[in-house]
């Protein structure tokens, strides 16, 4: 069986100029690994120890297919094509597309992600399997996953069945990025270049933009002066809020 | 006959759903609440038509209920769904979506209905733009908007039990509270918050120092507990950790990266105090102070404790 830890699959929004007219200027930004990229694979990694699984990357977009490579993963699968969408369902459908081309497989490991957060589930929608998100960690038990999650303030254990998709939430960053001789080693290992018609997936944008603009009040108020000042204006401003 | 839904897995920006799916002006809007007795009772005062009711248990996570939810809402010919972005909620509505055919879409905050589809305001790029979506029908959203209370004396919507179906194997194992005792970031009316601004172990004191004269709870961005270990785990606000709504979140040092921010969503009213003026932080914040840390702090604690400050004395020399 094989485990897919799906990575690099978006832009940092953080990358993106908005315009004074809304419009976005993404000034050549690549897809990035997001924020809880490391944690997937970490949990990817583990999983596919103790279960005797195959670890096999899926990245879409631009992004560089050889971030995981260079962190345990042996093989990985990329989409290069991607479509620009505010579907979250249609990122997912071509990311189950790939899962299904890959075979064989019965645990998916994504990133939760704060920007893309519909994708986890539609992906599990997509491939008709249960999901389980917010994941901080899982293992292998027998043969079936243990999961550890947050819920609330209230830490979960669960048992889940496979196949399952898993959105994963970092509670740390990386800790041990790879050192030049895995990045080398990574550029020798196979990366298997996917076309849309490989999947059979026709990229239909539902939800095209009518128009944008940016919030009518997106910033703070900011206080300004010597620090006395500042302070003693925000503490009046709070006061008068009724919060002091 | 057809139908709007909401899908709530808890409590949270319930009614604030309903009211907007109330926009589109449909036959009915109906929430579909899976979880507790209590959950069901909230779910009915919501200003909805109707609630449908899927039962769970201490070992029967919602998402377990998933083919019973799907079943739920196809009996209708729905044109919208709406759910809260939890995990548990966002698993129903992925399902029902798929079920569905439906598109999703993210930070959802209005819906007004356009000949056969949906125009759908939504938040983007972490609240940067507001976007206006052409959607079809049926869609599905993810509602990022803020709640609503609903009108007192509301008379509560019928529930209706459904009877379910074989869960998926999904199960809760265990079960406990991630907080430590003496830590109650979830309840604190205020919270002081310090990040990486903070250059040490040591000056921990300051924060100390402000958070005791605003009788405020001490939390952290993750790298204060993870990185540097400087405060426990269970201070960490953010996605992976604490999820707060205090009336007062104080964010000293803070850049405001989005796994922080989505921790303090339901945070009232937001203070930032950075020496970066374009740190994320303060697009979030209500007040800021673009300063150091180790200057701003002092001067709050002397503003609080009513000393006469700098700007005071500016104020009277004027006069």
């Amino acid at each position: 069986m094989n485990v897919v830890v799906v990575y690099e699959w978006a832009r940092d929004p953080a990358d993106a100029l908005v315009r004074a007219d809304g419009s976005v200027d993404w000034r050549g930004a690549k897809f990035v690994p997001g924020e809880d990229d490391a944690a997937v694979l970490a949990v990817g990694r583990a999983i596919g120890a103790a279960g005797g699984r195959d670890v096999v990357g899926v990245t879409v977009g631009s992004g560089d297919a050889t971030w995981a490579l260079a962190r345990g993963v042996e093989r990985a699968f990329s989409v290069p094509e991607l479509p620009e969408t505010a579907d979250d369902a249609l990122t997912a459908a071509i990311l189950a597309a790939v899962v299904r081309h890959v075979g064989d497989v019965d645990v998916v490991l994504v990133g939760d992600a704060v920007a893309y957060p519909a994708v986890a589930p539609t992906l599990a929608g997509a491939l008709g399997w249960p999901a389980v998100l917010g994941v901080a960690d899982a293992g292998v038990v027998s043969d079936r996953l243990t999961v550890t999650r947050r819920v609330d303030d209230r830490e979960e254990v669960l048992s889940v069945a496979t196949p399952v998709v898993l959105g994963v939430s970092a509670a740390s960053a990386e800790k041990q990025p790879p050192g030049m001789k895995e990045i080398l080693a990574a550029r020798r290992r196979p990366v298997v270049e996917l076309a849309l018609s490989d999947l059979d997936v026709t990229p239909i944008d539902r939800l095209p933009e009518r128009s944008a603009r940016p919030p009518v009040s997106s910033a703070a108020r900011l206080f300004t002066g010597t620090p006395e000042s500042c302070a003693a204006q925000l503490i009046a401003a709070l006061r008068a809020d009724g919060v002091l | 006959m057809t139908a709007d839904w909401v899908i709530a897995t808890d409590s949270r920006r319930l009614p604030a759903m309903v009211h907007a799916l109330r926009g589109l002006g449909g036959d009915g809007v109906r929430v579909l609440a899976v979880g507790s007795p209590a959950l069901a009772e909230v779910a009915a005062g919501a200003c909805a038509d109707s609630v449908t009711w899927i039962a769970t248990d201490a070992t029967t996570p919602a998402e377990a209920r998933t083919p019973d939810a799907v079943r739920a809402v196809l009996e209708s010919e729905p044109r919208a769904v709406l759910a809260a972005s939890t995990p548990a909620a966002r698993v129903l509505l992925g399902a029902v979506a798929t079920a569905l055919g439906a598109p999703v879409v993210p930070g959802v905050l209005s819906v007004v209905p356009e000949a056969d589809a949906v125009l759908v305001e939504s938040s983007d790029l972490g609240g940067r733009r507001l976007r206006t979506l052409v959607a079809p029908v049926p869609f599905a959203g993810l509602f990022a908007g803020p709640d609503v209370v609903p009108p007192v004396g509301v008379r509560p919507a019928t529930v209706e039990r459904v009877a379910a179906g074989t869960p998926l194997d999904v199960r809760v194992e265990h079960s406990a509270s991630a907080v430590g005792a003496g830590v109650e970031l979830a309840t604190a009316e205020r919270i002081v918050a310090v990040g990486r601004g903070l250059k040490s172990k040591d000056d921990l004191a300051l924060v100390r120092e402000l958070a005791e004269r605003l009788d405020a709870a001490i939390a952290c961005s993750m790298p204060i507990a993870d990185d540097f270990r400087w405060l426990p785990s269970e201070r960490y606000v953010g996605r992976s950790g604490q999820q707060v709504a205090p009336r007062l979140y104080f964010a000293v040092g803070i850049s405001g990266a989005p796994q922080h921010l989505d921790g303090v969503r339901d945070a009232k009213v937001v203070v930032a105090v950075n020496s970066d003026p374009d740190a994320p932080i303060f697009r979030r914040a209500d007040y800021g102070v673009v300063g150091d840390l180790y200057e701003v702090l002092p001067a709050l604690g002397a503003a609080l404790a009513g000393g006469p400050s700098t700007a005071t004395r500016e104020e009277q020399a004027d006069e």
